[in-house]
């Protein structure tokens, strides 16, 4: 019925706890986790919003790609599919540091490590940088 | 405690009750029901506050059926009252376990984070205002002084609003925070001081001093003593004091009527 489910807010790398709240599995509102070691109860603005786009009809749901000129909607395995062929394309006619990864701050360090990992080892090429540098 | 809250919810007195529970090490409020009476013995105090009152208040405004029952601190009780006598909540859904929480020869430490608290920094007792400081002692700075140590602690705001938000007595659905005709989308938010000012307005004859707002504030403003001094002036001119009965009208209300005697014009 009613639930305070205890999370990371997932805007920035500085990792503020963050209370949900959730009424019949409906998300309502966001608060500071007061004994969380990194905000200690405190939240940005940002933070303090967190459940706006979780509802909003304007949010991504299904992977999407441009056919004919219009976003259609698509299975992950095509899209990957789509992006790796693609990849394979301007690698193919251009070399591998052609491409560039850009790792984020709104994932874990385990998911940054394969990103990088990705670029390196299947990509080829050292151009590897972060979202919080930009 | 917990046989109270365990006869409550098997009676159908109260739906859910808030209260805390320990979880991955956090005090966290926690929503115990008929679906998880086993979990009822796990109930805990805690040091950590959290607005259950609000909670309650949100709850019961979403699905008016589902009685509520909370764990209530001194603060807790007052913000209902507030929240009561402004018709926020109804009379007789929201029900209220009381529990002590001040320091007493049983308790070694308060359980609340208000009580207990922090030491503040060399350049902000220079500059600024001390958050442990008496409202007299800020009193006796200097007009031009006072005037310009408020402004240290006002221009530090980044304006996340939290105190707004986690006010337990804040529950205008419409904020001019969000009025799109006062700030519209895109606009730069009010100067500093403005909202800090307002929003100080706004809070006679509602802030009931639980010190969740300086709690909440990044930036360490001392709203607290802010809004104490507004409700000292409330308890001064109207003899209001808030938060501290269920039988009193809002202020706004007792306000507007002395104004009208005070213009010459017959009680109403």
């Amino acid at each position: 019925m009613y639930k305070l489910v205890p999370s990371v807010c997932s805007y920035c790398g500085t990792g503020c706890g963050v209370l949900f709240k959730v009424l019949d599995g409906k998300l309502m509102g966001t608060l500071p986790l007061k004994t969380h070691p990194v905000n200690e109860g405190k939240l940005c603005i940002k933070g303090w919003n967190l459940h706006e786009f979780v509802n909003s009809p304007l949010r991504l749901q299904a992977p999407l790609i441009r056919l004919n000129g219009r976003f259609t909607k698509v299975t992950w395995d095509r899209a990957i599919q789509y992006t790796a062929d693609k990849f394979r394309e301007v690698i193919d006619k251009y070399g591998p540091d052609s491409v560039g990864v850009l790792a984020s701050a709104k994932i874990t360090n385990e998911d940054n490590y394969l990103i990088q990992k990705f670029a390196r080892a299947v990509i080829g090429t050292n151009n590897v940088d972060h979202c919080a540098r930009l | 405690m917990h046989a109270k809250v365990q006869e409550w919810l098997e009676t159908g007195k109260v739906d859910i009750f808030l209260g805390y529970k320990m979880i991955a090490g956090h005090p966290l409020p926690y929503a115990f029901s008929r679906q998880n009476l086993a979990e009822v013995p796990d109930m805990i105090v805690g040091q950590a506050r959290y607005a259950l009152e609000k909670l309650a208040a949100e709850i019961t405004a979403a699905r008016p059926e589902i009685k509520v029952g909370i764990m209530a601190r001194d603060c807790n009780r007052r913000a209902l009252n507030v929240l009561m006598v402004h018709q926020q909540v109804a009379p007789g859904q929201v029900e209220v376990l009381e529990v002590g929480c001040c320091p007493s020869p049983l308790r070694e430490h308060a359980d609340c984070s208000a009580l207990e608290s922090k030491e503040v920094g060399f350049y902000k007792k220079e500059v600024g205002i001390d958050n442990n400081q008496s409202l007299e002692s800020v009193e006796n700075f200097e007009p031009q002084d006072r005037f310009s140590r408020w402004m240290y602690e006002f221009q530090k705001c980044l304006k996340c609003y939290g105190c707004r938000n986690i006010c337990p007595v804040c529950f205008c659905k419409e904020c001019s925070l969000e009025h799109e005709d006062l700030i519209g989308t895109g606009e730069l938010p009010p100067e500093v001081p403005i909202f800090h000012l307002v929003r100080a307005v706004h809070m006679a004859g509602r802030c009931i001093d639980c010190g969740l707002c300086e709690d909440a504030c990044p930036a360490d403003i001392p709203l607290r003593l802010l809004y104490r001094k507004v409700n000292d002036i409330v308890a001064n001119l109207f003899d209001y004091k808030t938060g501290i009965s269920l039988k009193q009208a809002p202020l706004s209300l007792i306000f507007d009527q002395n104004a009208h005697q005070a213009e010459g014009h017959p009680e109403a």
